[in-house]
């Protein structure tokens, strides 16, 4: 569905992401691990046409990505809960979720998706006019998400969605990334929780310093002595 | 009890502030709109289910010191102020019937404006709506049957109105820092001056100019916004600070406009003498020693708008300016405030609180921006065109920085991003400019050439001074500056804040109540 062919980033001179190679078939999560400027967020913010790569290709089913703006490449549906939330404070969460379907014209298609939204995270409901700077830190993940879920996505990019939240709430925001999943949404989930990671996605990619080292499915990874010493933290 | 004391003495002595300075009949106008304005803030926390009669009741108390304060104020200004000032105190015809009516006009206004409040949601806004029309439409009368002449200022105060509402689109909404904005001013003025006056034998009906002059500082908007948007913030602030300096002076200098054919001018005639040939082209002028704008003479007179029944409108006659003016204000309302509530409106605002993460809904920033700033300068083309038909003529000085930075003190003040706060900050401002400060010279001087100056007749040194520093009119800017700084440091929200900003702006307040409220 989305493929990655030797993608090069730079920020500056710094070369960001080093021939990156993957793909995400339909259905799947897929999870990046990596470490602290591995370019994990790199990664996403290149596929989401935030950032232009220097060289390769990003196809969405075969389609060339890598010259659209951002905004076209959310109308062909990827969206993303970026990195630190990035939710809009001074709004509400009814109107933060609007943004989410912001490219959409279609209103009982936004409806539906309201719906949808609010049953995977009833605490949105009951918070539904309330200021998103308001919220705390696990409900601004729910929001990010749910906003996310509002562009109707067929892939979905989620930046370190465990990031500041407590072990608790992490369980749950990840076992609504698997319900998300079943319902049909594919998953590109980068995380420095490599654990929490690998125990809900298929298959995983190891990037470090801007490269692919390692990919295989979930279960194999999780046995592979590399991951488990840097970042299982097995000794 | 005590905050309605406490209301009660700022009104009265707020009104009596204006009353000192201009004294007669203004005593009557302003008890009215005191009256207006003590009731809808009495009204805003009051308990509804009480009803009006007991609202209006409750009032009472509060308009009756209010309105003993504000004729004590005005009488002392009457018999001591004045004659200190070397003038004849009014008669007793005018100051009874004139104290009477503003201060029994106050405590009447004041019940009538908190009772609406005791009405049922819906008939409480028609109610207030009620009411602001026949304000609005009384003004001019009474201004002309008082012989307050007030009308002719404040038309200037709702140019500015319209100025800051196109400007508040950009500043308010989208969040860019606009420095240039009497560029688009200028643009809506020229236009209009250049299609309807004897400067080119071109005489437009206004009624046609004004949508041209509106064109025209849109299109400008574009031509401008286009090149600088992709920057942010502090940079954008610059180069629009850049656009505003450089019109002024672009105007100035345009009175000697040439434009020759290329072709036939200079690539034609130059590839002849690269093959040495001595055959003359004819060159094809298009534009030949064009006097544009008239430099600093400026370009008067300017055409007027015409009306059936009402004929063309007059210099000495304000009341068809000033409904065409508020006409224009309510044109100007309603197409901002459905721009702001729409898809568009949206986008500002997504760009405005965090434009990485409207990139990522998929929006477009820089197209967001752009028509934003198109927008916002297409407004001023309204202000532009108006002023110019106004005035009659116009100048480059007019559109100089500091006009751009009074129509940003207009913003400020009003609250960024309130349509409503913009409406009555522009009063407020161009008010204290047009009005109040002329007023206050006058004042000064009276007092000056009367009381003060023959007492310091000791100190040469000293009357002199005294005599060259007593024009509050110099000091207009450092009032502006002041305004600016004051507000940013008190109210950052304006002085009546839209809830959406004010809760960004004081949200740690609002967390450390909760936090309070969470520990008892």
């Amino acid at each position: 569905m989305l493929e990655l062919i030797e993608v090069h980033t730079y920020y500056g001179n710094i070369h960001a992401l080093k021939g990156v190679s993957m793909t995400v078939a339909e259905g799947e999560i897929v999870t990046v691990i990596g470490s602290n400027g591995a370019g994990k967020s790199t990664m996403l913010r290149t596929i989401h046409g935030i950032l232009r790569p220097k060289k390769g290709t990003i196809l969405l089913e075969g389609e060339a990505l890598e010259k659209l703006p951002s905004h076209k490449i959310v109308e062909r549906g990827i969206s993303q809960s970026p990195e630190g939330r990035m939710i809009f404070p001074r709004m509400t969460v009814q109107e933060n979720l609007e943004m989410g379907a912001y490219t959409r014209k279609d209103k009982a298609g936004i409806a539906q998706d309201f719906e949808w939204v609010f049953k995977l995270f009833p605490r949105l409901k009951e918070r539904i006019n309330q200021k998103g700077g308001t919220l705390s830190g696990g409900e601004q993940q729910m929001l990010a998400i749910g906003r996310a879920m509002m562009a109707h996505p067929r892939i979905m990019l989620l930046d370190e969605p465990s990031m500041g939240l407590s072990p608790i709430l992490v369980g749950q925001i990840f076992e609504t990334i698997v319900e998300l999943n079943k319902q049909g949404t594919t998953i590109l989930l980068v995380e420095q929780n490599a654990r929490m990671a690998l125990s809900i996605a298929h298959r995983g990619y190891v990037l470090q310093t801007g490269e692919i080292i390692l990919h295989d499915t979930s279960a194999k990874l999780k046995e592979d002595p590399m991951v488990q010493k840097s970042y299982l933290g097995a000794n | 009890m005590k905050a309605e004391i406490k209301l009660a003495l700022t009104m009265g002595l707020l009104g009596g502030v204006v009353v000192f300075l201009f004294g007669g009949w203004s005593v009557t106008v302003l008890g009215i709109l005191i009256g207006v304005f003590m009731g809808l803030s009495i009204g805003g926390r009051v308990n509804k289910k009480d009803g009006p009669r007991k609202l209006a009741l409750q009032s009472l108390s509060t308009a009756g010191i209010a309105a003993v304060v504000f004729i004590a104020v005005s009488l002392f200004q009457n018999y001591v102020v004045a004659p200190a000032g070397g003038q004849f105190p009014s008669e007793l015809y005018i100051v009874i019937p004139a104290n009477l009516i503003g201060g029994l006009g106050m405590i009447l206004f004041t019940a009538l404006t908190a009772a609406l409040h005791g009405l049922p949601d819906r008939q409480e806004r028609l109610g207030k709506l009620i009411l602001m029309v026949v304000l609005v439409i009384a003004f001019p009368f009474i201004d002309r049957i008082t012989g307050l002449h007030w009308s002719g200022q404040i038309i200037f105060a709702l140019i500015f109105v319209i100025l800051g509402l196109g400007l508040n689109i950009v500043v308010g909404f989208a969040g860019l820092l606009d420095f240039g904005y009497a560029a688009f001013f200028a643009i809506g003025a020229y236009t209009t001056g250049i299609l309807s006056s004897p400067q080119h034998h071109i005489f437009m009906n206004f009624w046609l100019v004004i949508w041209i002059a509106l064109g025209m500082a849109a299109l400008w908007g574009l031509i401008l916004g286009t090149p600088t948007l992709r920057l942010r913030g502090d940079y954008l602030a610059i180069v629009t600070l850049g656009c505003g300096e450089m019109m002024p002076i672009i105007f100035r200098n345009l009175t000697n406009v040439t434009i020759k054919e290329p072709l036939t001018c200079w690539i034609i005639p130059g590839i002849m003498r690269l093959f040495n040939s001595s055959a003359a082209t004819k060159c094809i002028t298009i534009i030949d020693n064009l006097d544009l704008t008239a430099g600093e003479k400026g370009i008067n007179p300017i055409g007027r708008p015409y009306l059936p029944f009402i004929g063309e409108f007059q210099s000495n006659n304000p009341i068809p300016w000033y409904f065409l003016i508020i006409l224009l204000i309510l044109l100007s309302v309603f197409l901002i405030r459905r721009l702001r509530d729409g898809r568009l409106g949206r986008a500002w605002m997504a760009c405005r609180e965090d434009q990485d993460a409207a990139v990522q809904m998929g929006i477009d920033p820089v197209h967001t921006k752009l028509t934003a700033f198109a927008l916002g300068a297409a407004f001023s083309g309204f202000a532009g065109a108006f002023y110019a038909a106004y005035i009659r003529g116009i100048f480059p000085s007019v559109f100089e920085f500091s006009t751009s930075i009074i129509v940003l003190c207009i913003v400020v003040l009003g609250g960024m991003g309130n349509i409503n706060g913009v409406i009555l900050g522009g009063i407020i401002i161009m008010g204290a400019d047009r009005l109040f400060l002329p007023a206050l010279k006058d004042l000064l001087k009276g007092l000056m050439d009367h009381t003060i100056l023959p007492a310091l007749a000791s100190n040469h040194t000293l009357q002199a001074v005294v005599a060259q520093n007593a024009n509050p009119i110099l000091y207009r800017y450092l009032l502006f500056g002041l305004t600016l700084v004051i507000m940013m440091a008190l109210r950052p929200e304006g002085i009546i804040p839209s809830a959406q900003i004010r809760a960004e702006l004081h949200a740690d307040e609002e967390t450390s109540a909760v936090e309070k409220a969470v520990k008892n």
